[in-house]
């Protein structure tokens, strides 16, 4: 039983949630590809302006329609497109972090990076990285939405 | 104590006052320990006007409520004031919502009351059952409630029937006034809310289980909204069709995404009046989840709502050196 258990873990492959801004981490994950960089095919990439786009009710959102984990990702602070919506999403993310884990809900499977255009090989090792992580804590189920008729 | 023959005087005088439309207070129920809003467009209806510790309600969500017609060509909005009496949390919500531009400043007039704490309809009626007729309560001195129950007189303890709220509030006094009915309550120590400290020593997992719990019970009567001072506006997201955050059916999965959904919006804005939970009708302890939010905030971007009605709203602003050990 218990090594079926340990098979059924290793065969288990999340389902990666990745909300990239379009100026600096969409690009860096476009540099990840071009540079030709291996790695894991778990993240679902949905560009977005800005990383201050992302309404935390996206990862809410995420979660119920079956995302493992979710990945917010925008230009390092300073460097925002439009001035400062990577550090509004900042604080949003904090809060929304800090409520989700008060309700019993693990706080890795929310991620926040900063990855500039020019970062494709951090944009890979993130990647990397936070497919172990989802990986270790295994499905998120605690509030997947039921399947529907 | 506050004195209603002076409430009474003072409201009187506001809504003779000729740019005060009406005057919003508390006046006694039908049955048991309930309460109801008052409404005064004249010096006569006054007469109604009560305060006790039973008062509870948090009358700032009314000015907001109040519906704006369309005008006539050549027909002009119509300025006039509202009087509300404000109790320490209710000032805080109205400095809140003026922050957020929702009021005018010059739109209330405050009529303050320093509050010892208010008791909590739930356990009080849970204490004495099915009262057909409306009993008051009044707080003595040795910190005891004293009421009168078909001729007998009860003598509880203020600790057993005041709110949870209360008991860790900061502000009694309310922070922005026209017109203090009586003596400003002095400054206590208030409690830690511990019911928030003996969740969060709880692991992970056990933390989930409780809120399954309570979730799973939510019908989703939107009690909580309706009754919260700061959730005020037009349309919810809640009530979204295009885009729909939240679905209507009735489970674990959207019961969830509300309820995160309302204490998100309430970061950096909750002032923990408690009217949310005294609404619930299946008592989910909403406060506890803004009372966390409360905290987090606090520590980490040395928040407090409803203090300052200049103050910038909490998530429209930040600071460079806000926190982000989380981000890598």
């Amino acid at each position: 039983m218990s090594t079926q258990k340990k098979t059924e873990l290793e065969e288990f492959e999340p389902n990666i949630i990745g909300f990239l801004c379009n100026w600096c981490s969409y690009a860096g994950a476009d540099l990840a590809g071009t540079s030709r960089i291996q790695y894991p095919p778990n993240v679902k990439i949905i560009k977005v302006m800005c990383s201050g786009r992302v309404n935390p009710m996206y990862i809410i959102n995420a979660f119920q329609q079956g995302a493992d984990g979710v990945l917010v990702s925008g230009c390092h602070p300073g460097d925002c497109h439009y001035t400062h919506g990577n550090y509004l999403a900042r604080r949003r993310i904090a809060t929304m972090k800090k409520l989700l884990e008060f309700l019993g809900i693990e706080p890795d499977r929310v991620r926040m990076t900063w990855v500039s255009a020019a970062e494709g090989r951090k944009y890979a090792d993130v990647v990397r990285e936070v497919t172990e992580d989802i990986k270790k804590l295994g499905p998120m189920t605690k509030f997947r939405r039921e399947k529907e008729w | 104590m506050v004195e209603n023959k002076e409430l009474i005087r003072v409201v009187e005088e506001t809504v003779s006052r000729d740019d005060v439309k009406y005057v919003i207070g508390y006046k006694r129920g039908t049955y048991g320990f309930q309460i109801k809003p008052a409404f005064a467009y004249s010096a006569k209806d006054a007469k109604e006007f009560f305060y006790s510790p039973l008062c509870a309600k948090n009358l700032a969500t009314y000015p907001l409520l109040e519906e704006k017609l369309p005008l006539r060509r050549g027909e002009e909005a119509e300025h006039k004031k509202i009087g509300i009496v404000v109790k320490g949390c209710d000032s805080r919500a109205i400095i809140q919502i003026i922050q957020e531009k929702g009021l005018e400043r010059e739109d209330v007039v405050l009529i303050g009351i320093p509050c010892k704490g208010v008791i909590d309809p739930k356990k009080i009626a849970k204490r004495f059952p099915k009262q057909s007729k409306f009993v008051d309560v009044e707080e003595n001195s040795n910190d005891e409630y004293v009421l009168e129950i078909s001729g007998t007189s009860h003598k509880i303890p203020k600790d057993e029937l005041l709110s949870d709220v209360c008991k860790s509030c900061e502000y009694p006094n309310p922070l922005l006034y026209d017109i203090l009915i009586g003596e400003a309550e002095e400054e206590f120590q208030p409690e830690h809310f511990n019911r928030v400290d003996e969740l969060e020593e709880k692991t992970i997992e056990e933390r989930w289980e409780y809120w399954e719990k309570h979730f799973q019970n939510c019908i989703r009567c939107y009690a909580c909204r309706e009754a919260c001072p700061l959730c005020y506006c037009k349309t919810c997201m809640a009530d979204l069709l295009e885009p729909q955050w939240v679905r209507r059916s009735v489970n674990l999965s959207e019961n969830t995404a509300w309820n995160v959904m309302r204490a998100f919006h309430l970061a950096g804005r909750c002032i923990s009046c408690g009217e949310c939970e005294r609404a619930c009708p299946v008592n989910i302890p909403l406060m506890e989840l803004n009372k966390f939010v409360e905290k987090e905030v606090k520590e980490m971007f040395d928040y407090t709502a409803g203090l300052d009605t200049e103050e910038k709203p909490l998530l429209g602003s930040f600071r460079p050196d806000d926190p982000e050990d989380f981000i890598s």
